[in-house]
């Protein structure tokens, strides 16, 4: 059988703006998945019962569920719950977001946690007030630690997000099944598909280790 | 400081200190400790002179007893709820730099020096650090003043947060063995920044095993085991021929091992 890759050439307007599509979604979720993340791990590690049980629901929840599942819940019931029409965009944010909320809020509560007691000791031996204990001490310190780690949640995103696909949101991979079945020549377009978001995740993965060496550098005591 | 030269600068009252119902550590520990002394506190492992440092920083609650700093009572235990009290405002006045390294990593060293001057006195940030600068300085760490902690040997570390803990003027230093994590080569310039504090008449009370050390910086040394004193007196008393039979088995022991 002979492969012809030029009928993704003919597609590449269709497949770039696809990849806008994934791109666009990526960042906006990770941007505000990111800091729900922040502050859903703020309020695990609170004193407070009541935020400590609301947010733990909520983050073994989504962790405990198929993300396709909860793609389909939110493009589906959540429009039928609240009685109002959701774009496919909205769709796919709030859903991307969710998640990513979830997932994030891991990485900062382990952050959280990794910072030792004796920093604590220092801050009280210093006199610094509650609130700048946290927001000069223990926040940057959780925030640089849970760099690297937040940096695999964004690739792991940008590559869940194919998902979006299976509800008719048309990025990458919906462009790509499409011009596939269109054409009957999923081994060219499929792999081509692959092979962008491989280009981008890649160097992204490399990135990751090489902030942690660096972070870790910095964060040496 | 307006009182009179003998009145006690530190007054330690039959402090009791448990972890948890089983882990009895302080079990009446009485201390008077007068403006100007430098009390070196002695004793085997796990006798409770961590926790007596710790508590007397606020660091540790207390389950009774009270210890006041220049007259004014600044932590106790209500007998009541058992709930240790801690006046904040008078500890600020004592400083304590620990055995573990304690500077905060995503600083540099002025940042970590003028944090707590800035945040808590409002200080602000030029006269702050022109401060810290001559601290420094005087430390032998004056092209240090930008590095990040992470790219500071230990003795380093430690000068650093000496130096940190002095940017608040404190009354009194708390020294926790503050030598111990280090490399030989590295004890003797955190001994002389400390014997340099000693000759400006900074109170301080030091837990430490290097026993070189506490004869050259005590003015008084306490020997501390299974939670009370056991003896008290001048280095040349406690440390040279001491009265009782405990503290002479182990300033024999820590002799033995050091030579
Ligand atoms: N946070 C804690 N929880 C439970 N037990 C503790 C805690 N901190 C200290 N202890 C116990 O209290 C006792 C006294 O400890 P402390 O650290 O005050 O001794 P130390 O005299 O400083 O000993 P060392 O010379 O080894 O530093 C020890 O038995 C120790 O195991
Ligand atoms: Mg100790």
């Amino acid at each position: 059988m002979a492969y012809d890759f030029s009928v993704v050439l003919r597609f590449q307007d269709a497949l770039a703006l696809g990849l806008w599509m994934t791109i666009k979604l990526t960042l906006i979720c990770v941007v505000l998945g990111c800091s729900l993340g922040f502050f859903i791990g703020l309020a695990r590690t609170s004193r407070s019962a009541f935020l400590r049980a609301v947010s733990s629901i909520y983050v073994e929840f989504f962790r405990g569920t198929p993300v396709l599942v909860q793609l389909f819940w939110i493009f589906f019931c959540l429009p039928l719950i609240l009685g109002v029409e959701l774009s496919n965009l909205a769709s796919g944010v709030i859903a991307l977001t969710l998640y990513m909320g979830a997932i994030t809020s891991e990485t900062f509560r382990a952050s959280l946690k990794s910072i030792g007691p004796e920093q604590l000791d220092a801050c009280v031996a210093l006199g610094l007030p509650r609130r700048v204990q946290v927001t000069s001490v223990i926040l940057p310190q959780a925030v640089l630690r849970a760099v690297p780690t937040l940096l695999s949640n964004c690739v792991s995103l940008f590559k869940e997000s194919a998902l979006v696909s299976a509800v008719g949101m048309a990025d990458l991979m919906f462009v790509g099944q499409n011009i596939s079945n269109n054409t009957a020549r999923p081994v060219e377009v499929l792999t081509v598909v692959a092979l962008i978001y491989f280009v981008i995740a890649f160097p992204l993965t490399r990135a990751v280790t090489l902030v942690e060496r660096r972070v870790l550098a910095k964060l040496a005591i | 400081m307006t009182m009179s030269f003998s009145a006690p600068l530190v007054k330690i009252k039959s402090l009791h200190k448990s972890y948890g119902p089983h882990i009895q550590v302080l079990k009446g520990l009485d201390i008077e400790m007068k403006p100007g002394e430098r009390v070196v506190v002695i004793g085997p492992s796990g006798g409770g002179k961590s926790t007596l440092l710790r508590v007397m920083m606020g660091l540790e609650k207390i389950d009774s007893g009270s210890i006041s700093f220049a007259g004014k009572p600044y932590i106790s235990s209500e007998a009541a709820d058992k709930k240790t009290v801690i006046d904040t405002e008078v500890r600020r006045s004592i400083g304590m730099v620990f055995q573990h390294y304690t500077l905060f990593p995503h600083l540099n060293v002025i940042q970590n020096l003028i944090l707590a001057p800035c945040k808590v006195r409002g200080e602000n940030k030029a006269s702050a650090t022109k401060r810290a600068q001559a601290l420094l300085e005087r430390f032998g760490l004056g092209a240090k003043a930008s590095a990040y902690p992470a790219q500071l040997s230990g003795g380093q570390k430690q000068r650093v947060a000496i130096a940190r803990a002095l940017m608040l003027d404190p009354k009194l230093m708390l020294f926790d063995e503050v030598t111990s994590a280090l490399d030989p080569e590295l004890v003797a310039e955190v001994e002389q920044v400390i014997l340099q504090l000693a000759a400006q008449d900074m109170p301080m009370m030091i837990v430490t095993h290097d026993m070189w050390f506490a004869k050259n910086i005590a003015s008084r040394v306490i020997f501390c085991a299974g939670g009370v004193v056991v003896e008290d007196g001048p280095p040349e008393q406690v440390l040279g021929s001491p009265k009782e039979e405990r503290t002479r088995d182990f300033i024999e022991r820590v002799f033995h091992i050091r030579h």
